[in-house]
């Protein structure tokens, strides 16, 4: 993956302006134009995404699905998701079905962002052709209604209780849990997946998801917020070098 | 900050919920006159006591009862609206009026 101008493709983020500002280096993944790095040297952004960064996910592949009999429909074409709501189950492929009620999934891609998965169910949800129509749920667009970051590190907490109210600490927040709730005055949803280090550690991360139309403001809080503890953008190849 | 009991999403502060009015039994939307209606859908008995009131919880848009002691502004529970409403309502077209 070369490094390209965001401007050359049609799927970017609301921020890339603000991204290409603080040194963002772009590539293309499914189409999109992706921060990959910061430039400022791969040690600092693995200590950075260790300590405490900040990534933005939104270009990668997310779509929900809602409505009486969604979850049914979704384990029938292989997904795994659990009874309880508020509560993150990790798929075969690394994404993660994020249960926010009982009839309704946020589905957020693995980190690869190939889209596979979710590309797979777009092209298999059909709706019926006659009534009686069968309890199946609806695909809800979400690829352009949410930006998508990611608050990587152990620092990550510490900075949450600044902007949120609800205690994201880690022992009290536990590993795919969510959080529908106020973070900087707007509504996000929080999902806490840590990622398992290739070195045995676990690296404390959570997902946010926040109407994209306020994608400028909610990063700009959030830098704010990480600053105090020398937080600092990533791109997408700090967070997988982490694992791979 | 006042901590309100989300059904769905737990403890939260206040300041994530907005009220939504008082629950009132709805008239028959079939027979019922304009004016008991309107009466229904606009006006609060605004009681001093144990009220039950519409909250909604805005980040997830989800709507709850709660009950509710308007003169101490204490929350005494909080419940999902289907432990109420759990039969469905239709709502057959009003027969047309001559005007």
């Amino acid at each position: 993956m070369s490094t390209i101008a965001p401007v050359s493709l049609k799927r970017r983020s609301f921020i890339y302006r603000l991204l290409a500002a603080e040194g963002a280096q772009f590539g293309e993944i499914n189409g999109g134009a992706v921060p990959l790095h910061f430039g400022a040297g791969r040690e600092v952004e693995l200590a950075a995404a260790r300590r405490l960064a900040l990534a933005d996910l939104s270009v990668l592949p997310h779509v929900g699905f809602k409505g009486k009999g969604t979850v049914e429909w979704l384990t029938a074409q292989g997904l795994t998701i659990g009874p309880d709501s508020n509560k993150a189950y990790r798929q075969a492929g690394g994404e993660l079905a994020a249960r926010l009620a009982p009839t309704e999934i946020f589905l957020i891609d693995s980190l690869a962002g190939t889209g596979a998965l979710i590309g797979r169910l777009g092209s298999a949800w059909k709706w019926a052709e006659s009534a009686p129509r069968p309890a199946q749920g609806y695909p809800t667009p979400r690829q352009d209604s949410h930006a998508w970051f990611m608050v990587a590190g152990e620092f990550a907490p510490e900075m949450f209780a600044k902007i949120c109210g609800v205690d994201l600490r880690r022992d009290r927040f536990a590993e795919g849990a969510i959080a529908q709730t106020s973070m900087a005055k707007m509504s996000a949803i929080v999902i806490r997946a840590d990622r398992q280090g290739r070195d045995g550690r676990v690296n404390a991360a959570y997902h946010v998801l926040a109407d994209i139309a306020s994608a400028e403001y909610l990063w700009s809080c959030l830098m704010d917020a990480a600053a105090e503890f020398d937080g600092r953008p990533v791109g997408l190849l700090a967070l997988q070098d982490l694992e791979q | 900050m006042k901590i309100m009991n989300c059904p769905l999403n737990g403890p939260r502060n206040i300041s994530e919920f907005v009220w939504g009015g008082e629950v009132k039994p709805m008239p028959d939307p079939a027979s019922v006159d304009d004016r008991t209606w309107a009466a229904w859908l606009f006006l609060e008995n605004n009681e001093a006591g144990v009220v039950r009131e519409w909250w909604c919880h805005v980040p997830t848009s989800f709507w709850f009862i709660a009950e509710r002691n308007t003169v101490t502004d204490e929350i005494l529970r909080t419940y999902a609206a289907g432990d109420v409403f759990n039969t469905r309502v239709e709502f057959a077209p009003k027969a047309a009026e001559n005007k």
